[in-house]
């Protein structure tokens, strides 16, 4: 469905925009689906070794020796890398909070099973892996903390010795009078809930190429990163580098979705180049160390959650306890995970208040890391499944209920109770809009008419928040520092009129390379194909964060603006020298530089930057004639938080509603989704094809939380997942079809009033699939309250409940 | 190579050229694409035969590249994504899949192109059901599979009438 641009387009020379807001071929895809792009596995460079890494098969062990020597005389072997190098030359990696990071390799002990023990470099990965195998470590096996509720028991063992316990971070938000809401409250709603870990699984794992020059002692590193710029912090760090000596070269990877992982791989290879003479060493993460030991897994977590109800259906207040197991330390960030629930606590609702009790962690489970969403999927969960029991407690439909609580388009800005401000929204629309798309009446007749005959059949009605263009400042809670988050791009004309957009990461599936062309052709009245975006390695790049946190889209649009209004600037000057006439005289539109008042004199692009490059002498001396422009965006209006964390934190609340129709068999406990309808509202689409794109992937990875996924520990910590076939994906069976529908309520605060859009369907998916599974299962008394909803756990229910 | 295992010659036609190698019998035939070949089109997500990204075609059905030997393509005719346009230029399914928004990454579209070939070159107007289960096999973490559906579905229009 398309949707009508909105006037914010203001910000761009033009009424009547080509390329934003439609659904634009992406630039991306010739190389794509020819099979031609440089992803890192593809990539080979003279002299290259390959790495192979051994693993601990132990959740917590005391590596007492290690023998390497007949791997050593394995030929082909070229350097071989233990925890004895890595103690000498490295730093534990740097996490928030701090002291929770490893080295790269276990120095003395390891704390995961998958965690890196020694590596080796040989001319190939075969080698590599033989030598492996000959390589004899002796392990005195540790006590292990299978989970988070075993971490926390008194006679728990420590993971970091450094640490008093296993407990990173342990404390309580009050926002507003809580505890008197609930003592007003005519109904309380409460339940508890175990969210099992998932993860990222990108199709491509993490790979790189690590070359140390002794010469100079510097670092350059190829791979599939996400965040370049952070890359190279950490390896300074890691490593001891001074960070303008380490490059980053990201290549273009096959997805991330946060979880791309790479700081281990990453310094292991640097390692055994530095070991290795300098020669370049590939790593290339296999599926089973990814799914092991990877950048992968997220979400690890126990809920206790309570509502407040008025007889009316109000809610008015909150509370979550959440105990959250990290995994073997802070390593992967994924302590943000539950600091970003702060920047949408309470939801679409006018919630008054609120309490947050957070107690996160360390387990000798693999640590986690980012993933699409970082945090709120389960959160809202959560609040979602309460909303509906209170619905029920209440004898109110579970869409009204959520009707009656909606902040009102009237309100906003909107500050919730946790501090964060969100920017516009029409949240009565988006379920109206819905509702009728669905044809929820219907729905509900149906229903009752399989109920009649026996079926089991739910409808999911859910309203979620996203929080689009992430600040560091909303993750204060976990300990990370800064306000502000830059996103910069260099826009240069050549001479013959052709454009270059510079940036700093690299494409991984979104699209967005195809947003800068759009804009930058909008702008300046070109073809698209006159625009060239390419990825500078991080020594040349403009500061950059990249994509995370559903901000690239808004940022990038931002910066590629600021810098197309400075370029413009400059050639108003330039024609105002070539015209006679003021720079005030001049303006930008169709694609030249012309007169307000006589607008046949013209000049066109190509001539105003061939002018500045090869024609100095019709310039005055002191003239810039650079036909380009360098741009860094940072969010306006964010603030530093409070001691309750309060801030204004992400720019941007995109809002989606989804209904989903699903059937459960009692006999077999399997869910079929039968329907599922979306309309979401995430401002100014400027490339509708690619929100529609991230709406429905955020589906598929949301119904795989939901029904499918889980990182499967035994009870003694062993992880029984390492491939697809104990992890499972989903595929076209399991995955809807999808109605969409929009609704546009441009972002005041964000260029062209886009809203991040990025990750909204995984926050809304897994509570809209679980609230529909529940409804089906009412009538036998039963409901879940752990994910994934698998068939044995579903068919289990129902047969314990004896029904 | 290692100097353990002796080396078997063998003879591959890949994309329409004939090549002889000497290989390791446990070389995967999916580096021995990448690796000597340089045919790095065909990519590996897996290394078990679940995610099909490795999809290449062998004596025009799909194989699963990850979990072949090299040894077990002597003398076969293999095709990939190298193979599928042409000097006329991109075959249907690459424009519709381009057109139709059916890749994200675009890392598992190689393989998700050499199945929907498969599938066309036997039915030239599958169901949306016929699609997927042809298509089971090949995992895509990020479209969500329905531009996919929607991309086989424009090609085949496209084949039917060309």
């Amino acid at each position: 469905m398309t949707t009508d641009m909105n006037n914010s387009l203001y910000e761009l020379p033009t009424e009547s925009p080509r390329f934003v807001g439609q659904q634009v071929r992406r630039i991306e895809d010739p190389a794509l689906v020819s099979g031609s792009v440089e992803f890192i596995d593809n990539v080979t460079l003279p002299g290259m070794l390959h790495a192979a890494i051994l693993r601990c098969p132990h959740p917590h062990a005391r590596i007492v020796s290690i023998d390497t020597t007949a791997a050593r005389q394995l030929p082909g072997v070229v350097a071989v890398l233990t925890g004895e190098d890595v103690k000498r030359w490295c730093n534990p990696v740097v996490t928030a909070p701090e002291g929770w990071g490893a080295y790269c390799l276990a120095v003395d002990k390891a704390r995961f099973v998958g965690e890196p023990v020694m590596a080796i470099a040989a001319t190939d990965r075969y080698i590599a892996e033989d030598a492996c195998e000959l390589v004899e470590v002796e392990y005195e096996v540790l006590p292990a903390v299978p989970d988070a509720p075993a971490a926390i028991a008194a006679d728990s063992p420590l993971l970091f010795e450094n640490q008093n316990s296993n407990v990173m971070l342990q404390r309580v938000y009050d926002w507003g009078e809580v505890e008197p809401l609930f003592e007003r409250a005519d109904h309380i709603v409460r339940e508890t809930f175990r969210w099992n870990r998932v993860g990222a699984n990108p199709m491509e794992t993490f790979g790189c190429i690590s070359q140390w020059n002794l010469a100079d002692n510097s670092l350059t590193c190829r791979g599939s990163y996400q965040t370049p710029s952070f890359m190279v912090l950490g390896r300074s760090a890691s490593l001891n580098l001074p960070s303008n000596k380490v490059r980053i070269i990201a290549h273009p990877h096959g997805g991330s979705f946060g979880g791309k992982g790479g700081p281990r791989g990453t310094d292991i290879s640097a390692l055994l180049s530095r070991k290795a003479g300098g020669r370049p060493v590939k790593y290339i993460e296999d599926r089973a160390e990814y799914l092991l030991a990877g950048g992968g897994q997220s979400w690890d977590r126990y809920y206790e959650a309570a509502l407040a109800v008025m007889a009316d259906g109000t809610v008015t207040g909150l509370k979550v306890k959440l105990l959250d197991d990290q995994g073997a330390g802070a390593e992967g960030y994924g302590t943000i995970s539950v600091a970003k629930p702060l920047a949408a606590f309470t939801g679409p609702y006018r919630i008054q208040a609120a309490q947050y009790d957070l107690t996160v962690v360390a387990t000798n489970r693999a640590p986690t890391f980012a993933y699409r969403g970082y945090g709120p999927p389960p959160h809202n969960l959560v609040l979602e499944t309460l909303m509906d029991s209170a619905a029920r407690e209440l004898g109110i439909d579970s869409a009204e209920i959520r009707r009656r609580n909606y902040i009102q388009p009237e309100q906003f800005p909107y500050t919730i109770p946790s501090g964060n401000e969100y920017d516009s929204g029409n949240y009565p629309e988006v379920l109206a809009r819905a509702l009728q798309m669905a044809d929820y009446e219907a729905l509900r007749a149906q229903q009752q008419t399989a109920r009649d005959e026996g079926r089991y059949l739910g409808i999911g009605v859910v309203s979620t928040v996203e929080p689009g263009v992430f600040d560091w400042n909303a993750y204060r809670t976990a300990g990370v520092q800064g306000v502000g988050v830059p996103e910069g791009a260099r826009v240069n004309f050549d001479m013959l009129g052709q454009v270059t957009v510079t940036v700093g990461f690299a494409l991984e599936g979104q699209g967005q390379y195809t947003v800068a062309a759009q804009v930058v052709a909008d702008y300046f009245g070109l073809e698209m194909d006159a625009v060239r975006v390419v990825c500078a390695s991080s020594d040349a790049a403009p500061p950059h964060f990249g994509p995370g946190g559903s901000r690239v889209g808004v940022a990038l649009t931002g910066a590629v603006l600021g810098a197309c209004h400075k370029i413009a600037e400059k050639f108003r000057r330039v024609g105002a020298v070539l015209l006679q006439c003021e720079p005030d005289d001049l303006e930008l539109a169709g694609g030249a530089v012309r007169m307000r008042e006589r607008p046949e004199a013209q000049l066109g692009l190509a001539d105003l930057a061939g002018t500045m490059l090869a024609r100095s002498d019709l310039l005055p001396p002191d003239m810039d004639p650079h036909p380009g422009a360098t741009h860094v965006w940072t969010p306006p209006g964010r603030t530093e938080p409070d001691e309750q964390g309060r801030c204004k934190s992400y720019l941007t609340a995109a809002n989606a509603t989804h209904v989903v129709l699903v059937e459960v068999d009692p006999d077999t406990g399997v869910t079929e989704i039968l329907k599922y309808v979306i309309v979401d509202d995430c401002g100014t689409r400027l490339n509708p094809a690619n929100v529609e794109g991230q709406v429905q992937g955020g589906v598929a990875q949301g119904v795989g939380a939901a029904l499918l996924e889980q990182y499967v520990y035994t009870e003694d910590g062993q992880p029984l997942v390492s491939t697809f076939a104990d992890y499972l994906m989903p595929t076209l069976h399991e995955v809807p079809i999808t109605q969409k529908g929009a609704v546009v309520t441009p972002s005041p605060f964000t260029p062209l009033g886009a809203k991040g859009c990025g990750e909204g369907s995984i926050h809304i998916t897994p509570a809209a699939v679980i609230c529909a599974i529940n409804d089906a299962l009412q009538p036998l008394g039963v409901k879940v309250r752990e994910t994934p909803a698998s068939p044995s756990r579903i068919w289990n229910l129902i047969r314990e409940a004896g029904t | 190579m290692s100097e353990f295992v002796e080396a078997v010659d063998i003879e591959v036609t890949v994309n329409g050229k004939t090549y002889q190698r000497s290989v390791e019998p446990r070389l995967l035939l999916v580096e021995f694409l990448r690796e000597e070949l340089g045919l790095t089109g065909t990519h590996i997500g897996c290394d078990t035969s679940y995610c099909g990204a490795c999809t290449i075609h062998m004596n025009g059905a799909p194989v699963k590249s990850c979990t072949l030997f090299a040894v077990q393509a002597d003398g076969q005719t293999l095709t990939t994504v190298e193979g599928l346009a042409t000097d006329a230029g991109l075959h249907p399914l690459q424009k519709a899949f381009s057109e139709h928004h059916g890749l994200q990454c675009g890392y598992c579209t190689p393989g998700m192109l050499m199945s929907a070939k498969a599938l066309l070159e036997r039915n030239p107007n599958p169901s949306d059901k016929e699609i997927k289960k042809q298509i089971a096999g090949n995992v895509c973490r990020c479209t969500g599979y329905q531009n996919i559906i929607k991309s086989v579905h424009a090609a085949a229009a496209e084949m039917r009438e060309s």
